[in-house]
């Protein structure tokens, strides 16, 4: 299902994504500056395999996805995937599209949006997410709304000659900063 | 991939899955044994539902479904998935018929399976997640040469209780340390190959 709206700081918004959104994914994807800790920079982009995909995604019940929106621009996506509703447990993922924006703390803001919104209004008891310990700036980000380390799978992804740990972050209700 | 086929252990055979086990499968989803040890495939359903979700696994490009039988007799499922590139292996179910427990079908089918996935698949590594009250399952993992590389707090629930999930993996080289008598083919005639 798709997210309802939230607004936050800094001109940050968590919209529905549509399927214009959705279609951004092939050019994001597939971009070099943005595949150092992300996928292996090919898939099934066709405009058919995306449209059918979004189209699963919004009807499946077990997921929350929203655009992140800056300046009214969509920016990236983030979610809650694979949601237990009897454990009240998901996986939570975060991915900035636009590296130009890298930086301006629009990772942490959608971070903080999405979750809140899982505490509040799903009412979920825990969130957990992977993440490449080398990208700080996405660890950093989680970290802020609570996210701690639970462990690290060593050796999952090779770049440049090296191989890097991901990180493996959970949250609770209890964990999120009452300031955020 | 996604139906797999025959892996011949000592006592157990993974075996391709067909539309009859559906219904043992279904008992097996809504027995409160299996359901507290660990997560279930799928929830309990209508036989006709069984039928899609076989379909549709069937078509999926990265998940592999096996049935497993000792004797003849349909006594369990694996399922997981190859992980993107053929890198690694995420055995997310290895479900044993609770009528069929402590007969030691659990370590002889989880090691015909390992050998599977490094002997002849050449994986690097393999990855599960079990409930930290699966005493049965951690020892099996063990015995195999797995290790614990993060823990979820409070991340399952059952009877009336969260408790904590373990991550934990095992690489190739753990897999030729421990097991590399282990070997599904026999040495080929020397001259094979000529």
């Amino acid at each position: 299902m798709l997210g309802p709206k939230l607004v936050g700081n800094n001109s940050v918004a968590l919209v529905p994504m549509t399927l214009e959104h959705h279609k951004l994914r092939g050019p994001w994807m597939t971009h070099p500056d943005v595949g150092r800790f992300w996928g292996p920079r090919f898939g099934d982009f066709t405009p058919e395999n995306l449209e059918e995909r979004f189209k699963k995604d919004c009807e499946d019940p077990n997921q929350v996805q929203w655009t992140i929106a800056y300046q009214d621009e969509p920016v990236g996506f983030t979610g809650i995937f694979g949601i237990d509703w009897v454990r009240r447990d998901g996986e939570s993922g975060i991915f900035i599209g636009r590296h130009d924006l890298y930086g301006r703390g629009i990772g942490s803001e959608a971070v903080r949006l999405r979750t809140d919104f899982a505490w509040k209004e799903l009412r979920l008891h825990r969130v957990h997410n992977w993440i490449a310990h080398a990208n700080r700036g996405s660890r950093r980000a989680n970290e802020k709304s609570g996210y701690k380390q639970m462990g690290l799978q060593p050796r999952t992804f090779f770049r440049s000659g090296e191989w890097y740990d991901e990180w493996l972050g959970e949250a609770f209700p209890h964990t999120f900063p009452e300031k955020a | 991939m996604a139906l797999g086929g025959t892996i011949r252990g000592k006592k157990t055979a993974l075996r391709l899955p067909v539309e009859a086990d559906l219904d043992v499968y279904n008992r097996w989803m809504a027995d409160l044994r299996v359901r507290r040890a660990h997560n279930v495939w799928h929830e309990p359903a209508m036989p006709a539902t069984w039928k899609e979700r076989f379909k549709e696994v069937a078509k999926e490009k990265q998940a592999v479904l096996w049935s497993i039988e000792a004797d003849g007799k349909l006594i369990g499922l694996a399922f997981g998935y190859m992980w993107g590139l053929w890198s690694g292996f995420d055995l997310s179910q290895l479900v044993i018929d609770p009528d069929q427990w402590r007969k030691g079908y659990g370590f002889d089918v989880a090691l015909a399976l390992h050998r599977y996935l490094f002997d002849y698949l050449d994986l690097r590594r393999s990855d599960l997640e079990l409930r930290a009250d699966n005493a049965a399952a951690l020892r099996i993992a063990d015995r195999l040469g797995y290790v614990e590389y993060a823990r979820g707090h409070d991340a399952a629930y059952r009877d009336g209780a969260y408790v904590d999930q373990l991550r934990l993996l095992m690489e190739k080289e753990t897999w030729h340390e421990r097991w590399s008598a282990e070997r599904e083919y026999g040495p080929l005639a020397a001259d094979a190959t000529r």
